[in-house]
């Protein structure tokens, strides 16, 4: 008798374990295919479906209950506005029945979303919202994979503190918005630390069609370098009008912006020598080998090998920008997470994540308690000669820096800021 | 019989009432629902003036924006006092139309002597230029707006917290819209009404017969301000929890707003209804089967209908039903 | 040392100006003759700007030789929007007009999107510069302004010395009267319209002389709003005062920055913004005819 109790017992445990196991993971998304941020909406859709391309075929699936489970990704476009990404969401939540939700790009809409991933107690994923006061209002299920603003030029002023220590006038010229001004508040408070004097601090507003009055009182300080930036079209907006009004400072580092390719395209050689700190340029030196130096457990596609999943995904012949790698690499976190939880329940796939450490093609990856990231490192990168080089960190770097910045009549006159 | 002046609202009340039962029968169709009421609500406020006078007010998304600021400082600034509980949402209403009360009668003052095109130039003077004071003067967070989600727990408990912005704030905006749909009625059919569609006709003629134009078309843009704050507060500050100046100062919701009474007809009493609801589906069904396109789309379909139906859908339905048992009740 | 950055604010201002009042003055055109508020303006000026990035980076036209080739480009849609759309609108309520100019401008965003992607575009045209004391400026923008001024001149001449343009004149003045004259009314609409989206995409090429960075397909949103308080300062039916409040709003946008910029703790560029619009709202309210507006 009790040999069939526990012949039964058995089975029923074997049944609950597998009953365990779903038929597959799914990702909901609700992206921003149109409206202002059609671009980056873009990326980070190549950037998943190259991910998740990678995750279903070459990984073989996601590992749960002893067995491999396919990836799937649904997504919407949210249009960039806020109304439409909470019944999105919802939709992805109730009708699709997807295992997590991929916060929309930007801050804002990152937010507008969470009190109802908060609702259906729904992992919540922020591959595009940088703003830290998203991690100070208490949610218990966000968890962030792009790096906080305030770390972005942080890199920047060592670097700058280390090659010319007698260099100390910066100034600042953010544009007002949310992202900006955390960047901002970070390097303000960072170089103060180092001992820099911050000669002028301003902003500019989103949308700003003419910089010409601010870069004019700039020019009047005098600064040996210059941090600033928003988004994109202000950044080549900055450069061009620095040029047009013939300001040379020793260094120029924008944030967002100078990254892009299309920066060099539309600037050309008066972008040389300009510097810009990223989460990911193609060219850093992440491998898996690095990752075994650090102890880090390696997942994910080589470089290469995403940027040609990219391509495959988009269709288009196109380079993945940060904002697929950040993406991307949210695939893999998510599914490592899963993996290590053994579980799709959200509750346990969160805590899973907190204790969660890995490199990827994308850099290293740690979260803290509020879901903040902070694994993840900033790389500062430079045109030099139309190419984009990695100068910072050390560690990272996949070239010298060039230093000081020539000056733009130099640079009319075709200099390039490539080092001997 | 004095009854039947209000038999109109009761398709209106039948829409709602289905919207609501579908919304909270079927399972991940409320924040469906939210979206379309939230057109609805915002397509009758707006109705309120435009339908009835034809101008049209550019600047009205700062009315919206107002009722969040208004939502979000009380928010930010009562807090603490969480024994007042739920007072501070009420705070927060109280706050909305105060400030989108105090503008519009200021905007009205000045723009309403105006006509036409110039008050629709006016009326964008006003919302960029107040959004760019804010930004400007940093007052309010200035650019950086408000995020309130913390405070909202603090203030009410996380559970009721999550509760005001999922569910809560959405039967408000269904609520709102009810009341909106009742002073629309009651325009209509009132002495502002008659004032208003002989103003329409004829603003000169209008004058001259003594009708104190100014005076209907500022209760009207008071009315319509007053109802948008309010939306403003329960859809944009308590369900979302924050505010960022250039998110609710977009003109593109004004524009959905003309769009919306437009296509269901403007000045009726059921159009902005039927507008909201078909907007509103067909936005959600067009990013769900056809992201990235749905401005392509209904550009040429605004052109259509200004072109060929100006007078909308219910304009069209209420031609039909005439001389018909519906009559009544088609407005 | 403040007296220097005003001046040199001041310069680059007038300068902007010049063809920020270029752009509008196709708006006033078409409003004083259709008594149609263009609200599509900003995408029209897009249109431009990517005529003369594609000229330029294609073909390796300068951008002077851009100007021509996106007032026939600009004539072009005019006709063609006329002819489907507006016409049809021409004696309805203001409203009508207003919704189907705005649609217009979003289906050319759209359109736009659709060819080129959302990328953000420049183009590099160096050369030289000039170093006044006060500020710096790059012969291109010098170039954009001489260009504006020659348009407005050559739109003044074709006013009052051609025949057609004599009809474009008397239709505004009396339409009724101008048909009982023989004046083909219907053509002379569909030419002003033409004429007046023909302006408008030629400022964007100019535009881009001044800045050629940042060209993308929603670059015409702050354009609409700029030519708008531009219009009312000059008279929202007139071409020329529309390019003398271009002068003065450059003057005012530009100047005012210093100036505020003196005040702690505020944010010069949106105050420069509400300064514009609260200048808007006191014409309207005193003149709404403008400072120059011809009679209503």
């Amino acid at each position: 008798m009790v040999s069939v109790f526990l012949i039964l017992g058995l089975i029923s445990l074997g049944g609950m374990v597998y009953a365990g196991a779903p038929a597959k993971v799914i990702i909901g998304h609700p992206a921003c295919l149109s409206g202002k941020y059609a671009k980056a909406g873009e990326q980070a859709l190549g950037g998943i479906k190259a991910c998740v391309k990678w995750v279903n075929e070459v990984y073989g699936g996601v590992k749960i209950g002893g067995k491999k489970v396919p990836l799937e990704y649904k997504y919407y476009d949210c249009e960039s506005k806020k109304e439409v990404v909470t019944s999105l969401i919802e939709r992805l939540i109730t009708v699709d029945k997807v295992n997590v939700v991929f916060a929309p790009y930007s801050s804002g809409l990152t937010l507008s979303g969470a009190p109802v991933a908060e609702k259906y107690g729904m992992l919540y994923m922020d591959h595009g919202g940088a703003s830290d006061r998203i991690f100070q209002q208490g949610f218990k299920y966000i968890v962030q994979t792009i790096g906080p603003g305030t770390r972005y030029h942080v890199g920047t002023l060592d670097m700058i503190h280390k090659v010319d220590p007698k260099a100390k006038r910066v100034a600042l010229a953010y544009e007002d918005s949310e992202f900006a001004r955390m960047v901002m508040r970070g390097a303000e408070e960072h170089a103060k630390k180092l001992g820099f004097k911050i000669v002028f601090k301003r902003t500019y507003p989103k949308g700003v069609t003419d910089l010409t009055p601010l870069l004019s009182d700039l020019k009047a300080a005098k600064p040996d370098f210059i941090l600033g930036g928003g988004h994109f079209e202000d950044g080549q907006l900055f450069n061009r009008q620095m040029a047009d009004l013939d300001i040379n400072v020793k260094a120029l580092s924008l944030i967002a912006a100078a990254t892009l390719p299309a920066f060099y395209e539309a600037l050309g050689n008066l972008a040389e020598g300009v510097m810009g700190p990223s989460h990911w340029e193609y060219g850093v030196k992440y491998s898996p080998e690095v990752a075994r130096k650090e102890g880090l457990k390696w997942i994910g596609p080589t470089q290469d090998e995403f940027v040609k999943l990219f391509k495959e995904a988009l269709g288009k012949d196109i380079m993945p920008d940060y904002h697929a790698a950040e993406a991307g690499a949210q695939v893999l976190a998510y599914v490592l997470a899963v993996e290590e939880a053994n579980s799709i329940d959200p509750t346990k796939v969160r805590a899973a994540l907190n204790t969660l450490k890995f490199m990827s093609f994308y850099g290293g990856w740690d979260v803290n308690e509020t879901g903040k990231q902070v694994g993840h490192s900033m790389v500062d990168m430079q045109w030099q000669g139309g190419k984009r080089v990695i100068v910072w960190p050390p560690e990272a770097a996949t070239g010298k820096l060039y230093y000081p910045m020539p000056t733009f009549a130099e640079k009319a006159k075709g200099k390039v800021a490539v080092p001997k | 019989m004095k009854g039947s002046k209000y038999l109109p609202i009761i398709p209106v009340y039948i829409g709602y009432l289905v919207l609501f039962l579908i919304a909270r029968g079927m399972p991940g169709m409320w924040q469906l629902m939210a979206m379309l009421v939230f057109y609805c609500a915002v397509g009758q406020a707006f109705n309120i003036f435009f339908g009835m006078t034809g101008y049209v007010n550019f600047g009205y998304v700062a009315f919206l924006a107002l009722g969040v600021y208004g939502m979000a400082l009380a928010i930010h600034y009562f807090h603490q006092f969480s024994w007042l509980g739920l007072g501070i949402v009420i705070i927060g209403l109280l706050l909305a139309m105060v400030m989108a009360g105090l503008l519009s009668l200021v905007v009205g003052a000045v723009a309403l002597r105006l006509g036409g095109a110039y008050f629709a130039i006016a009326t964008i003077g006003v919302n960029e230029g107040f959004r760019y004071l804010i930004e400007g003067a940093k007052i309010w967070g200035g650019s950086e707006g408000i995020i309130f989600s913390k405070q909202m727990t603090e203030a009410f408990g996380r559970e009721m917290a999550n509760r005001l912005s999922t569910l809560w704030a959405d039967i408000s905006v269904l609520l709102i819209a009810a009341v909106a749909a009742l002073i629309t009625l009651y325009f209509i059919k009132g002495k502002i009404g008659y004032a208003l569609m002989a103003l329409r006709e004829d603003e000169g003629a209008a004058k001259v017969m003594g009708i104190n134009v100014t005076k209907y078309k500022l209760i009207a843009f008071v009315t319509s301000a007053l109802l948008a704050g309010l939306i403003g507060a329960m859809a944009w500050g308590l369900k979302l929890t924050y505010v960022f100046p250039p998110e609710v100062f977009d003109i593109s919701y004004t524009v959905e707003a003309i769009v919306i009474v437009m296509l269901g007809g403007a000045g009726t009493l059921l159009g902005p209804v039927v507008g909201g609801l078909l907007y509103g589906l067909a936005k959600y069904w067009l990013t769900v089967i056809l992201p990235g396109f749905q401005l392509l789309i209904f550009a040429p379909i605004i052109i259509v209908i200004v072109v060929a139906f100006p007078e909308g859908v219910v304009g069209v339905l209420k031609r039909r039903v005439k001389g018909t048992a519906l009559e009544p009740f088609i407005l | 040392m403040i007296w220097n950055q005003l001046a040199g604010n001041l310069t680059q201002g007038l300068i902007l100006g010049g063809v920020y009042g270029m752009a509008t003055m196709g708006l006033s055109l078409i409003f004083g003759v259709l008594r149609v508020v263009n609200v599509g303006h900003g995408a029209f000026v897009m249109v431009g700007a990517f005529v003369a990035f594609w000229l330029f980076t294609a073909l390796g036209l300068t951008p002077i030789a851009a100007i021509p080739a996106a007032l026939v480009v600009g004539m072009a849609l005019g006709f063609l929007f006329f002819y489907s759309v507006m016409r049809r609108l021409v004696g309805a309520p203001e409203l009508t007009s207003l919704l189907a100019t705005f649609a217009m401008g979003i289906i050319l965003e759209e359109v736009v999107k659709l060819i080129f992607g959302t990328e953000y575009r420049g183009y590099n045209w160096d050369v030289g510069r000039v170093d006044l004391s006060v500020t710096v400026l790059p012969w291109a923008k010098i170039y954009a302004f001489l260009g504006s001024v020659a348009i407005a001149v050559l739109l003044y001449l074709w006013f009052n010395k051609t025949r057609a343009g004599t009809a474009v004149r008397s239709v505004v003045e009396d339409s009724e009267g101008a048909r009982v004259c023989g004046v083909n009314v219907g053509w002379i609409y569909a030419l002003s319209f033409a004429i007046g989206i023909g302006l408008t995409v030629a400022s964007g090429v100019l535009l881009t002389m001044f800045i050629p960075v940042g060209i993308n397909p929603y670059m015409g949103g702050p354009y609409t709003l700029k030519a708008f308080v531009i219009a009312v300062l000059g008279g929202l039916a007139s071409p020329y005062g529309a390019f003398f409040g271009g002068l003065i709003f450059g003057l005012i946008e530009n100047g005012s920055y210093t100036l505020f910029a003196l005040l702690p703790g505020a944010e010069p560029f949106a105050l420069t913004r509400f300064l514009s619009f609260a200048i808007l709202l006191l014409i309207l309210l005193l003149k709404p005819t403008g400072l120059l507006g011809a009679k209503e």
